[in-house]
């Protein structure tokens, strides 16, 4: 039934306008203004679920070219996954280790990952990267990024 | 005093050996800030606070401008080359700049966007100097429905910003409308959307809606084609060279950008960013080519950044002929002045016109010294795109993740930076434009505030809106700017 | 639920301080800091507790009363909730601490944050600010009473204007002093606007009344562009242009607002640790340097130890929350 890719996207833009327009619904009263919080929430929420059912019936088929920027390989899926991962365990041990380490691993892990090879450099550049910028944030522009288990 | 004399005296603070080391000095420095990932004007001036301390009130302003230049300008290093805008004010400013670097003419884009920051800042402090007093009453003649009704006006425009489909466009706006709506309510105090959860209390920051949507939606395209070596094959990526033709396309937006990026910069609470996108999408209007937008073009580079810096000028006109800070900025500049025993007010330029003059001067040399600091600079910057690519994706994703942390000092909100990366991928995938995403988000929590302060100071009565001269004028424009081009496209398929 | 886990936690904590004694607590009373102290501005740069905390910690170390490095982490969110959680998440070590005001105990009330003044350890009290209420110059009231005459006759034609959301400073400052005065307060048009749109709104009149910080009245004053008709304070403040400003209390209105800034460590800390900031605050606060900077940006001194500023804050709790109930703003 859902043929096109819009139709898909439309069916789950009309779950996602239902749900906020359910919260918009429940949201708790203020007595003392005329307009209350959720006058433009149900607004927005009723004009997504029209434009969302819009969608579903447009009848402008894709172009070729825009069908052809959905064509990822499999593979590459995989190595977005993966460094989405290593995002998630950044931020994950952030505050925990600090930024310098996290910083350091994050660079040689997600470089190496994607295909470099360069060993010299690549530990070069995690080491002397988030040095200087830890070096400029900490002490020369007093914000404190995460200090984790290194005692500087 | 009369303004020529206090202007005169004005540029002897300026021009004096001392003043201008410490425009330098600020310039220098703010450009620098401006650079690292989430640091703008703000963090600059509100970390040189406690450096200018005991200094001379007058040096010390005069830094301080330099350092709030700077800070805007080095941003938009970063948006270009990257893709990953550190700070709101420069996110237009990737829409054309970000292709063209692409297209190896990154020196050339970095060189167009310092060209039009010179002359966006240059006219528009001559535009301060004269009109600074008579502009201030105009800000002041701003209130809630006006403000609802340029919103209104800036949010008609986004069928401009599509292209292809119009209702994938109208939903992406629609999407950023909403999520500008999350947290606490500043009418009722009600959270909205929040999940209970404190952290979404104070919302979602925009700088994490444009790094995830951009900087890292890019990414995504980044490790796709990460075998590309093509720009760091190109030798003239670093080459500043603009041709007579460039300056030609340039000519327009800028002078046309900074008029208007001043004016949107005096209105309280407009801002830079305000300013880029309206001027933005302003020359896509009237291009006569605007299908280029957003595939490199200089018009669409020139504006927004002509428009930032110019509105950077304007937002000083509330702050020094009336006091009252226009934007986040401009509150920590008052701040500086406090700490240097000044009060900025409807009479500074009375009880301290040394210091009055002073700052608009030296904002004559502040726009020179930045020019001539970041010129020769631009070859060395630009050679950033040499790095090898799985090295610069992990250096653009720190980037991104700094830069968010370094505004919101919370883990929760980089979870939602990589959510919101993801978002920006799928939409792409899917042929969502992300720009009026964008500009739903900055428009849209201003518009919903002043509609509802509107209307509880006219006792619910919609009138407010019509009865208001200039409302019903931006009203009457922005329906008409909608619906001339829908009935002209209806003539043209009729005949 | 929460009481449950308080006592387990306090319970954890007393294993935690007897097993660590020589670390953590304080020998014969006496105790100093061992390390960096790590100060939380629960707000942006270059606001109100930011500033204070920016300036408390220069005076700490220029005039060498703490010996450690101080740090000043912003930790923005929640109107401070954020921060606040983020020090509450530090028990048992005495180097962390943040900056409050009264919004650490409104948040609280208005149920925006589960945890409140009680679950921490209140330092010292800096400093004070007081709330102005101005109107445009050519407006037709005089005093504060003109104003509230008119606000019972017709509640619907006067609009306050602030920064803070409803239920925050700027709101209930305002319905404080208005409720003395016989104002039905349920009554009361409150919009909010920030950056700087509160006194264009005065300016331009789209609003009538603004209910703000006395330091940020002062220069439009001294233009003629708005003025006073009253403000917060016990007695007049000391200043060229502060000492016209008429009190409420003047006026026969009898109410106050105070606008407190002081300090907060997590819960649990002991009376060496406590004794030594409070020491050190003193001697701030009574500093030549500080003093310049109370002047600078106008606030007034109100040092109080650990033990008054936890009996004023009981006070302030009881007093604020009556008046949320009032307005039906409690969770």
């Amino acid at each position: 039934m859902l043929k096109t890719m819009n139709q898909k996207v439309s069916i789950g833009l009309v779950l996602f306008s239902i749900g906020y327009l359910y919260l918009s619904f429940n949201l708790k009263e203020y007595p003392y203004v005329p307009v209350d919080s959720d006058l433009v929430p149900k607004i927005l929420g009723f004009l997504l679920l029209a434009l969302s059912v819009f969608l579903f019936f447009d009848k402008s088929s894709e172009k070729e070219e825009e069908k052809a920027k959905r064509v990822v390989p499999k593979k590459e899926i995989i190595v977005m996954c993966g460094v989405g991962g290593m995002i998630f365990v950044y931020i994950l041990l952030f505050e925990l280790l600090g930024f310098l380490i996290t910083t350091a691993l994050f660079i040689i892990s997600c470089s190496t990952f994607l295909g470099y090879r360069q060993w010299k450099t690549s530990i070069l550049v995690s080491i002397i990267f988030p040095g200087v910028l830890y070096y400029v944030f900490n002490y020369l522009l007093q914000i404190r990024l995460p200090q984790g288990i290194l005692p500087f | 005093m009369g303004g020529l004399d206090g202007l005169l005296q004005g540029f002897q603070v300026a021009f004096s050996i001392e003043g201008i080391l410490f425009v330098f000095i600020g310039v220098f420095i703010g450009t620098f800030i401006g650079m690292m990932p989430g640091l703008g004007p703000i963090s600059a001036i509100a970390i040189m606070i406690p450096i200018t301390y005991g200094m001379e009130p007058t040096t010390a302003l005069v830094m301080m401008a330099g350092v709030y230049y700077g800070a805007v300008f080095g941003g938009s290093t970063a948006s270009i080359l990257l893709n990953a805008p550190g700070i709101s004010g420069t996110v237009a400013t990737a829409f054309d700049g970000y292709p063209m670097a692409q297209r190896g003419e990154a020196g050339k884009a970095l060189a167009i966007a310092a060209v039009s920051s010179f002359v966006g800042g240059t006219i528009s402090v001559v535009l301060l100097m004269l009109f600074a007093p008579a502009l201030a009453q105009v800000a002041v003649t701003f209130g809630p429905p006006e403000y609802f009704a340029l919103m209104f006006m800036g949010l008609t425009a986004i069928s401009s910003l599509s292209e292809g489909s119009t209702i994938k466009a109208l939903i992406s706006a629609t999407l950023g409308f909403v999520f500008v709506t999350v947290g606490i309510d500043g009418q009722t105090g009600t959270p909205r959307f929040t999940f209970n959860n404190p952290n979404l209390l104070e919302g979602i920051d925009f700088l994490v809606i444009a790094l995830g949507l951009f900087a890292l939606a890019e990414v995504c395209f980044l490790i796709v084609n990460r075998k590309d070596t093509s720009l760091s094959d190109k030798a003239n990526v670093g080459s500043t060279k603009l041709s007579k033709a460039d300056l030609k396309e340039m000519s327009g937006p800028m002078s046309r950008q900074s008029f208007l990026g001043f004016v949107l910069g005096v209105l309280p609470g407009a801002g830079a960013t305000i300013a880029s996108f309206i001027g933005y999408i302003t020359e896509k209007k009237i291009a006569k080519k605007p299908e280029e937008f957003g595939k490199g073009s200089i018009k669409g580079l020139s504006a927004p950044e002509t428009a930032n810096n110019a509105a950077t000028s304007g937002a000083f006109v509330p702050l020094l002929s009336l006091g009252i800070p226009g934007s986040g900025t401009t509150a920590v500049m008052l701040g500086a002045f406090l700490v240097l025993g000044i009060q900025p007010g409807p009479l500074l330029v009375q009880d301290h016109p040394d210091i009055f003059w002073g700052i608009i001067a030296s904002m004559y040399v502040g726009n020179i010294i930045l020019l001539v600091l970041n010129l020769p600079l631009i070859p060395y910057i630009s050679k950033l795109l040499k790095i090898p690519r799985p090295l610069l994706i992990s250096l653009v994703i720190i980037f991104s993740l700094i830069g968010v942390y370094s505004v919101s000092f919370n883990i929760f909100h980089l979870y939602v930076l990589l959510f919101f990366g993801v978002i920006g991928y799928l939409m792409r995938l899917t042929s969502f434009p992300a720009a009026p995403f964008i500009l739903a988000f900055i428009l849209g929590g201003m518009m919903e505030q002043s509609l509802r302060q509107a209307l509880t100071a006219s006792n619910g009565s919609y009138m407010v809106f019509i009865t208001e001269p200039i409302s019903l004028a931006l009203l009457l424009i922005s329906v008409l700017s909608f619906a001339v081009p829908v009935i002209r496209g209806r003539l043209r398929t009729r005949q | 639920m929460k009481n449950l886990s308080m006592t387990g936690l306090f319970i954890l904590l007393l294993i935690m301080t007897a097993c660590n004694d020589q670390t953590a607590g304080s020998v014969n009373g006496e105790w100093e800091p061992k390390g960096p102290i790590e100060i939380v501005a629960p707000a942006g740069a270059g606001g109100g507790w930011d500033t204070t905390a920016r300036s408390v910690a220069q005076v700490m170390e220029e005039e060498n009363i703490v010996e450690e490095d101080l740090g000043i982490v912003n930790k923005p969110g929640g109107g401070g909730a954020v921060g606040w959680a983020y020090v509450d998440r530090k028990q048992n070590n005495p180097h962390h601490m943040f900056i409050g005001s009264p919004p650490l105990v409104f948040i609280p009330l208005n149920g925006q944050s589960q945890i409140g003044y009680e679950d921490f350890t209140p330092l010292a009290n800096m400093i004070a600010d007081y709330a102005a209420f101005a109107v445009a110059d050519d407006a037709k009231w005089d005093d504060l009473n003109e104003l509230f005459e008119d606000m019972k006759e017709n509640p619907q034609d006067i609009t306050v204007v602030g920064t803070s959301s409803p239920g925050s400073m700027d709101h209930m400052q305002f319905v404080k002093i208005a409720k003395a005065a016989g104002v039905d307060i349920t009554k009361i048009k409150y919009v909010s606007s920030q950056d700087g749109g509160a006194m264009t709104q005065i300016l331009n009149g789209n609003a009538d009344v603004f209910s703000t910080g006395v330091a940020e009245t002062i220069e439009q004053v001294r233009a003629g562009k708005i003025k006073v008709l009253g403000i917060t304070a016990e007695e007049r403040l000391e200043g060229e242009t502060l000492s016209q400003f008429e009190t409420a209390k003047e006026q026969g209105i009898d109410a106050t607002f105070v606008n407190w800034r002081g300090f907060f460590g997590p819960a649990g800390m002991d009376e060496g640790q406590i004794k030594y900031y409070e020491e050190a605050f003193k001697e701030v606060s009574d500093s030549e340097a500080f003093k310049e900077i109370r002047e600078k940006y106008g606030w007034q001194e109100m040092y109080m130890t650990s033990e008054e500023y936890k009996d004023y804050l009981d006070e302030q709790n009881a007093e604020l929350g009556e008046l949320l109930e009032e307005m039906g703003l409690t969770e």
